[in-house]
């Protein structure tokens, strides 16, 4: 069913879009007929989500240029993340307000919490000075009565480095490009849909149509994603439907960044340097961006999308390597081209999931499953899986692993670490940095999230043989064949 | 200096990673390592002049195949770094 109708949310709508796009994209008529699309979409006469057709119409248009890898408007800057003006709603300005539960009681707490003389009793409730207020949120903790409401936007409070403002004329949000990590944390807040990322899916498919040779590389966080029963072989017999040459799974790579990482922290530990972990990009932007003098503490070894990306490239020059993820910041990491070969093109496990649809793929249970990596590798895409992957592998090569790891488990744990680091008091040796909560099964570019996908991953985990990370690579890695390090 | 290369698909056909592996090669022979980043951008609908590169964010379109990207590092790049 192609027009959307007012029982549709923003996940179903900004699906459709993807889903859309994607079937045009395939037929090869996409330049054609995505002028139409909006209305098609949206044919009217009344409207489902916003004030009128017009502005749900050119909603869909943004959304439309984004899946084609656009930015939304006419400016164009190259950010990944971007903000579709038309669907953000200017939300309120103030932060902290007080609302009329406010009961004008005698204790005060309010007040006398306010270091910055910002509340004054009124005839009827508290009221805060917008001059005065530094929005600490003191007088909303104190408030018995909940009266104290905090209104800041929802993408701003869900940015971890500060990177959201808005236009003071039009309300409208903007996201400055050189804070952003990239890490996606708004598009999942924004109760309107209206921060999105860019996609490569028409470049996939029209690469796949050329008849060129395109290798899907999934993320260990697939497992999961698509329901119960659905394994790396159900997964990758729908992949290779949609016209993918091949199919490699990516925690083989994860147990190719621990075999090499672990050997890095080894010779760091002997040195007495700190070192923190490379594989998650938003993490090593908001090093880049926001601790620059930390880059050499970084780990050269490189993220597990571009280990298996150089493995394939390395037997087979010509492939066009497609890692598919929960990740948006991965779509950023593959722009970097000084990394030669990385991925070649970054798509999202939801972006996946609409390419299904439109092909009219159904996964299946049954398929023949396939297995990589080690379970090891496969648990990457859990906060703390990098380290445990880590350990075992210096654990296998060198019979101990007696060294101290602070996990951090999303950016607000990642900044103080880094701010530790920085301030020379970090007491751990080594971070694990993942700047999502939960890691990467709760990234923003799932097809499901965590709470819905966790009893299934469970569940196919379970099914994971038991061979060891050393033991996988050898006999199934040239690893001769490419390095592992940055250069 | 940053140079910009679009690694849309239909730059890929024209042989965008082509010519990136040939720029990053030239950098590194002449030393230019940490002088000139080499990045990759979206398609901006600029198909028919691919491979499109820019530099510095700028908006002069240079059109640059495998087989013409010496000239360009020639003509371009080295001229703004020694000026």
């Amino acid at each position: 069913m192609l027009s959307l109708n007012q029982n549709d949310n923003i996940t179903s709508i900004k699906d459709a879009v993807l889903c859309e796009v994607a079937r045009l994209a395939y037929e090869g008529t996409l330049d054609e007929k995505k002028e139409n699309l909006p209305f098609e979409m949206i044919p009217g006469p009344k409207a489902n989500f916003r004030c009128c057709i017009y502005k749900e119409r050119e909603i869909i248009r943004q959304r439309i240029r984004m899946a084609e890898g656009k930015a939304p408007g006419t400016e164009n800057d190259a950010n990944i993340v971007q903000v579709i003006s038309s669907a953000c709603e200017e939300c309120t300005l103030g932060h902290y307000q007080v609302t009329d539960n406010c009961r004008r009681c005698v204790s005060k707490k309010c007040q006398s919490v306010c270091r910055f003389d910002a509340i004054t009793m009124e005839k009827d409730r508290a009221h805060i000075n917008m001059d005065k207020c530094k929005e600490c949120g003191k007088c909303y903790q104190a408030c018995p009565y909940h009266a104290i409401v905090d209104l800041t936007r929802p993408c701003k409070r869900a940015c971890p480095v500060d990177a959201i403002s808005w236009d003071e004329a039009s309300g409208i949000v903007k996201i400055d490009e050189k804070k952003c990590i990239q890490c996606g944390a708004c598009t999942e807040a924004c109760p309107f849909g209206a921060i999105g990322t860019r996609s490569f899916m028409v470049d996939v498919i029209n690469l796949i149509r050329s008849g060129k040779k395109v290798v899907a590389l999934p993320a260990p966080a697939g497992e999961g994603q698509f329901g119960k029963g659905i394994t790396m072989g159900s997964l990758a017999k729908g992949i290779k439907e949609l016209g993918f040459a091949d199919v490699v799974e990516v925690a083989l790579g994860g147990d190719l960044t621990a075999a090499y990482e672990a050997d890095e922290w080894a010779e760091a530990y002997k040195a007495g340097e700190k070192k923190v972990t490379s594989c998650c990009p938003a993490f090593v932007n908001m090093v880049k961006k926001h601790f620059p003098t930390l880059m050499g503490n970084v780990s050269t070894t490189v993220s597990p999308m571009c280990a298996v990306s150089r493995m394939v490239k390395a037997k087979d020059p010509d492939a066009i390597t497609v890692f598919i993820g929960p990740c948006v910041a991965k779509k950023d990491e593959i722009l970097d081209l000084s990394l030669d070969g990385n991925a070649d093109y970054v798509l999202t496990y939801n972006e996946l999931q609409c390419m299904f649809e439109a092909r009219n793929i159904v996964l299946t249970p049954d398929a023949e499953n396939i297995q990589h990596g080690s379970i090891y590798g496969k648990k990457f895409a859990g906060s703390g899986g990098v380290t445990a992957a880590v350990l075992e592998a210096m654990k296998e090569k060198h019979g101990v692993a007696d060294v101290n790891v602070m996990v951090c488990n999303g950016a607000a744990e990642c900044k103080k670490a880094l701010m530790l680091l920085k301030a020379g008091r970090l007491p751990a040796d080594f971070v694990e940095g993942m700047a999502c909560e939960g890691g990467c099964i709760s990234g923003p570019g799932c097809a499901k999230c965590e709470f819905d996908s966790r009893k299934d991953r469970q569940a196919l985990l379970a099914q994971a043989d038991d061979r060891e990370i050393w033991q996988n690579l050898n006999e199934h890695v040239d690893l001769e064949s490419f390095s592992m390090h940055r250069k | 200096m940053t140079v910009t290369i679009c690694i849309g698909s239909s730059c890929h056909l024209k042989g965008s990673r082509d010519v990136v592996a040939r720029l990053q090669s030239l950098i590194t022979e002449n030393g230019l390592d940490h002088q000139v980043q080499l990045s990759g951008s979206f398609c901006n609908g600029h198909c028919e002049q691919g491979v499109v590169v820019t530099i510095d964010g700028g908006s002069e379109i240079y059109s640059v195949l495998p087989e013409s990207a010496e000239t360009f590092f020639q003509n371009e790049i080295l001229p703004r770094l020694n000026g």
